[in-house]
C-alpha cells in the first residue's frame, strides 16, 4: 500500500484534479439523479385511470358573474349522459390532471392520528367515469350522489372512496373501511366514512411529491354548489363512438352554459390520455434534459480521468520499467494502478458525498425539495467506482505493457 | 511578442489534434449550457419593468373583514384590497405616485358594431400610464377630474387600434366597452411586464403574462358592467362572483401599486400603510391584525415564486457542469502542458523567463477558450431551440440576444484563461537544469 500511497503524494496535482472531478461530478450526478427521479414519479405511478382514450373532459368552463346553480349543471350532466353512447358522466368540481381546481389539504384518521397530505375530487359517479378499480367495500349509492352541499363540501359529513395507499396510510392495520377521516386537523373537521377502496388514483397536485403520496386521493360524492369551475367527463362504451360524442357533448354544452360562458374564455374539450400527456409533457422534459445532464458529466468525468491517468501512467514509464526489471509480473502492475486509482477516486467520493449533501441541504433550504435519501449515496459511489476502473482499464493496460527495458533507456 | 505566441499556439493547436478537439469541445458545451440556463434567467429574473419597476411597490395588509376559517394565521401577505381601501391608498397621495389596479378580459368594439377584438387590460383608480412608465404612441393619459367624474374615456394599444379602425392613431374615435360608449384619448404602445407581476397569486401558470390592450378608469368600466377578470376574495356573506362580475363592491379585487424613488420615501411610505390597516383593524373593519408590509416588485414576484424554482435549479445545474468541465480542461492541459517540458526547458535555457513562459501558455489556452466560444455559439442557439420547443412556461424567453453573445464571448476567453492559469504556472516553476536533464 505504501508504495501506491507515497507517489500520490509525492505529485499532488494530477491525484489532487482527478479527485476534484470526481468529488464535483459526485455531487452534480446525485443532485441530478435526485430531481429525476422526483419527475419520475408521477410519470411511472399508475393513475388508476382505466381506458383513457375513453374518457372526454369538458374543462375551463367559466361563468360570466355568479356561477350556474347546481340545478342547471345537473341539467346538462343529464343530458350528456342521455348521448348515445355515453356508459357514464360526472359533473365535478376538481380533476385528476386537471391543475385550475386543487382541493388539497391535510387529512387525520380519527383515533389513531395519522396525518397524510391528500386531494380530493368531488363529484358524481366518479368511480364509473373514471374507470376506477374497486378493491373492497362499495359504490357511492345513487342517493349520496345526489346530495348537493352548501359551499364546497370539505365541511360536511359523509362517505369517502379512498386509494389503497391512503387506506394503508391512515390505517396501517389494513381495516380502513368503516373508518372515519376527519378532514383538517381542526375539532369541528368534517368526519368521512370510508365506503370503499380504490386501487389507485392520482393527485392533481403533483410536483415535489414523493412516490407515496402521489397517490393519495379522496372521492366525495355529490356536487358543490357556487362552484365556479364545473369539470364535466364522460365515458364513452367504445373509442370508436368517441367523435360523435364530443361534438355532441359540446352542443349540450354550448346549448346549457353556453350563453352564461365568459366571452374570450372557450371550454376545453380532451381525451383524459391527452390530458395526461399535456400535464405530464414538463415533467417528462425535465428528465430528458436531468439524465442528457447526468449522462453528460459522467462522460465528462469519464475522459478526464482517462486523460490524466494515461499522462501519469507516462510520466513513470521509467519507474515502471524499473519495477517490471525487478520482477514485478504485468498482473501487479495492472492491479496497482488499478488500485491507486481506485484510492484517489475513494477520496473524491468522500468529499463528492458531503458536497452532494450540502448542496442538497441548501436547496431545501431555499426551494421546496426535499431530503436527499441516503441510499443515493452507496449507489452513487458506486458507480462512480465502478466508472473510474473503466476510466482506468486502457492507461492501466498501457502501463502493464511497458517493457522492463525502458528502465534501462536514457538514463 | 504576442504574435509570435499566437503562431506558437496555433501551430501547437494542429499537434495532437483529437486531444484539441476533446478540450474545445468540452469547454464549448459547459459554455453553451451555462449560457443557455443563464439566458433564461435573465429574461425572467430581471426586473419586469426595466427603468420603472425597482421603484414599484406593491402594499399588502390582511384587509378581511370576517374569521377565515381555511386560513386563520395569514401565511402568505395578501396583496388584494377593497375599492374603497384601494382608492383610500391612492386618494391619499402619499407616494410619488399611486395607482390601484386589477385585470380585465372583454370585448372591445367599435360603436358601429363592425369590428371587434378581444382584449386584455388593465381597471385602473389612479395614473397608470405614468405610474408604470407605459409608453403612450398618441393622445394622453386621463385627467384627475376625468377618473373623479368617472368619464368614459380609455386608453387603447396601437394594437387594438389597427384591429378596430385600420389605424394606429385612433385618439378622438370612440369604442363600445361592455354597455357604454368610451372616448379613445390616448393610445399606447403595445406593452406588457417581461414577466407577469400582477396579482400573481391568481395568475399562477401564465409566468410571461400578455399584453395588455386596454387601460381604462376602473369605476367607469363597472358603469359599463365589465368587472375584473377575476374577482378576488369576497366576503362569506357576498353573492359568489367568479370572472367578469361587476358585483364586486364585497370583494377584494384590486392591488396597489406606489412608486417610492428613495430609501427615505420608502421607510415612510411604510408607517404610514401601516398606520391606515391598523386604523381601519382598529374600527373593526379588518377582524385580523393587519400585518401591513411593502413588498419592492423583486421580493414580490421572489415571494410568490413566479420564477420557477426550476429555472433556478437548471441554472445552478449548469453552473456546477461548467466547474466540472473547468476542471477536466485544467487537469487535460496541464497533461498536455508537462508533456512539453523538454520544449519548455530548451526555451528556458536560451534565456526565456518564467514569465515568458507563463504568458506564452496562457496564451495558448486563451486561444483555445476563444476556439471553445466560438463551438458553443451554435450549441447555445441549439440549447435555446431545444428549450423552446419544451412544454415549459418560460418556452418564450429562450431567445438569443446581442447581450448574451458578449457574456458568452467574455466567459469563453475567461473561461480559457483561469483553466490555463494552474497548468502555465505548473510548467513554468520547475528549474531549467532539472528539465533539460529530464528531456
Amino acid at each position: 500500500m505504501r508504495h501506491i500511497v507515497k507517489p500520490l503524494l509525492r505529485q499532488r496535482m494530477m491525484p489532487l484534479l482527478v479527485a476534484l472531478q470526481v468529488a464535483l461530478a459526485c455531487a452534480i450526478a446525485c443532485n441530478a439523479l435526485f430531481l429525476l427521479q422526483q419527475k419520475l414519479v408521477p410519470i411511472v405511478t399508475p393513475d388508476g385511470v382505466g381506458q383513457p382514450d375513453c374518457l372526454i373532459v369538458a374543462w375551463n368552463i367559466a361563468p360570466r358573474g355568479n356561477p350556474w346553480p347546481p340545478a342547471t349543471l345537473r341539467q346538462t350532466a343529464t343530458e350528456l349522459r342521455a348521448i348515445p353512447g355515453v356508459a357514464s358522466a360526472s359533473l365535478a368540481a376538481s380533476w385528476p390532471m386537471e391543475t385550475m381546481a386543487q382541493l388539497s389539504g391535510t387529512v387525520v384518521a380519527e383515533g389513531k392520528g395519522i396525518k397524510a397530505s391528500a386531494s380530493v375530487y368531488i363529484g358524481d359517479h366518479l368511480l364509473d367515469t373514471l374507470g376506477l378499480k374497486l378493491l373492497e367495500g362499495r359504490n357511492f349509492s345513487a342517493g349520496e350522489d345526489a346530495l348537493i352541499y352548501k359551499g364546497m363540501g370539505l365541511e360536511a359529513d359523509g362517505p369517502a372512496i379512498i386509494t389503497q395507499a391512503l387506506a394503508r396510510h391512515l390505517f396501517p392495520d389494513g381495516d380502513a373501511l368503516g373508518k372515519v377521516i376527519r378532514i383538517g386537523d381542526q375539532a369541528d373537521a368534517a368526519r368521512r366514512t370510508v365506503v370503499g377502496v380504490v386501487a389507485h388514483l392520482m393527485r392533481n397536485k403533483f410536483g415535489q411529491d414523493d412516490r407515496e403520496d402521489v397517490d393519495y386521493t379522496l372521492l366525495f360524492p355529490g356536487t358543490p354548489s357556487n362552484w365556479p369551475v364545473p369539470i364535466f367527463g364522460v365515458r364513452v362504451r367504445s373509442k370508436a363512438e368517441a367523435t360523435g360524442v364530443l361534438k355532441a357533448m359540446k352542443a349540450v354544452v354550448q346549448r346549457e352554459l353556453g350563453p352564461n360562458m365568459i366571452q374570450g374564455i372557450d371550454p376545453a374539450y380532451e381525451s383524459y390520455g391527452d390530458m395526461r400527456e399535456r400535464m405530464l409533457a414538463q415533467s417528462k422534459a425535465a428528465v430528458w434534459l436531468l439524465s442528457g445532464v447526468s449522462l453528460i458529466v459522467l462522460l465528462v468525468t469519464v475522459v478526464g480521468i482517462m486523460g490524466l491517468t494515461s499522462y501519469w501512467v507516462q510520466q513513470r514509464a521509467r519507474q515502471i520499467g524499473i519495477r517490471r526489471a525487478l520482477g514485478a509480473q504485468r498482473g501487479n502492475i495492472l492491479r496497482e494502478v488499478q488500485l491507486e486509482n481506485l484510492l484517489v477516486v475513494g477520496v473524491g467520493i468522500l468529499f463528492g458525498m458531503v458536497l452532494a449533501y450540502a448542496i442538497n441541504l441548501w436547496l431545501m433550504h431555499r426551494y421546496e425539495l426535499s431530503r436527499l435519501p441516503w441510499n443515493y449515496l452507496p449507489y452513487g459511489a458506486a458507480l462512480m467506482l465502478l466508472l473510474g476502473q473503466c476510466a482506468v482499464l486502457s492507461p492501466a493496460l498501457r502501463a502493464a505493457r511497458v517493457p522492463p527495458v525502458v528502465a534501462t533507456r536514457s538514463v | 511578442m504576442m504574435d509570435y505566441y499566437l503562431r506558437l499556439a496555433l501551430s501547437r493547436c494542429r499537434q495532437n489534434v483529437p486531444m484539441v478537439l476533446l478540450l474545445v469541445l468540452t469547454m464549448a458545451i459547459g459554455i453553451a449550457s451555462t449560457m443557455t440556463a443563464l439566458t433564461i434567467f435573465r429574461a425572467l429574473a430581471g426586473a419586469p419593468l426595466p427603468g420603472v419597476s425597482p421603484s414599484l411597490y406593491v402594499a399588502t395588509m390582511d384587509a378581511r373583514e370576517s374569521v377565515d376559517k381555511d386560513n386563520p394565521d395569514y401565511k402568505q401577505p395578501d396583496s388584494l384590497l377593497k375599492f374603497a381601501d384601494a382608492k383610500a391608498l391612492v386618494d391619499a397621495h402619499r407616494a410619488v405616485q399611486q395607482v390601484a389596479v386589477a385585470q380585465s378580459l372583454t370585448q372591445i368594439g367599435r360603436p358601429d358594431g363592425d369590428q371587434s377584438a378581444q382584449a386584455y387590460g388593465l381597471m385602473a383608480y389612479g395614473p397608470v400610464l405614468q405610474a408604470f412608465g407605459v409608453p403612450l404612441r398618441y393622445g394622453r393619459p386621463w385627467t384627475e377630474a376625468e377618473l373623479a367624474s368617472n368619464a368614459p374615456v380609455l386608453v387603447i394599444d396601437t394594437h387594438t387600434a389597427q384591429k378596430l379602425f385600420g389605424t394606429e392613431n385612433a385618439v378622438g374615435r370612440s369604442v363600445t366597452l361592455g354597455r357604454r360608449s368610451f372616448r379613445v384619448i390616448g393610445v399606447s404602445a403595445p406593452w406588457k411586464p417581461r414577466v407577469q407581476m400582477f396579482d400573481v397569486a391568481q395568475s399562477r401558470g401564465n409566468l410571461m403574462g400578455q399584453d395588455e390592450n386596454f387601460f381604462v378608469p376602473a369605476e367607469a368600466s363597472l358603469d359599463a358592467g365589465v368587472g375584473p377578470l377575476i374577482a378576488g376574495e369576497c366576503g362569506k356573506d357576498a353573492p359568489v362572483a367568479s370572472f367578469q362580475s361587476t358585483q364586486v363592491s364585497q370583494c377584494r379585487w384590486l392591488e396597489a401599486w406606489v412608486r417610492l424613488d428613495t430609501p427615505a420615501q420608502v421607510s415612510a411610505y411604510g408607517p404610514f400603510l401601516a398606520g391606515y390597516a391598523n386604523a381601519q383593524h382598529d374600527a373593526g373593519r379588518f377582524v385580523y391584525p393587519p400585518q401591513a408590509r411593502l413588498y419592492s416588485t423583486q421580493a414580490w414576484l421572489a415571494l410568490n415564486h413566479v420564477v420557477p424554482d426550476d429555472v433556478h435549479l437548471n441554472l445552478m445545474l449548469a453552473g456546477g457542469f461548467l466547474l466540472l468541465c473547468l476542471v477536466n480542461v485544467a487537469g487535460l492541459l496541464a497533461a498536455r502542458f508537462l508533456r512539453r517540458q523538454g520544449d519548455v526547458a530548451i526555451r528556458r535555457a536560451l534565456g526565456a523567463s518564467k514569465r515568458d513562459v507563463f504568458v506564452q501558455h496562457l496564451v495558448e489556452t486563451g486561444l483555445l477558450g476563444l476556439l471553445g466560444g466560438v463551438l458553443a455559439l451554435p450549441l447555445t442557439w441549439l440549447g435555446l431551440w431545444i428549450v423552446r420547443m419544451q412544454p415549459v412556461s418560460y418556452a418564450e424567453a429562450a431567445r438569443f440576444s446581442p447581450g448574451v453573445f458578449a457574456i458568452l464571448l467574455a466567459l469563453s476567453v475567461g473561461v480559457g484563461l483561469v483553466v490555463g492559469i494552474l497548468p502555465a504556472w505548473r510548467v513554468c516553476r520547475q528549474p531549467p537544469a532539472l528539465q533539460i536533464k529530464l528531456a
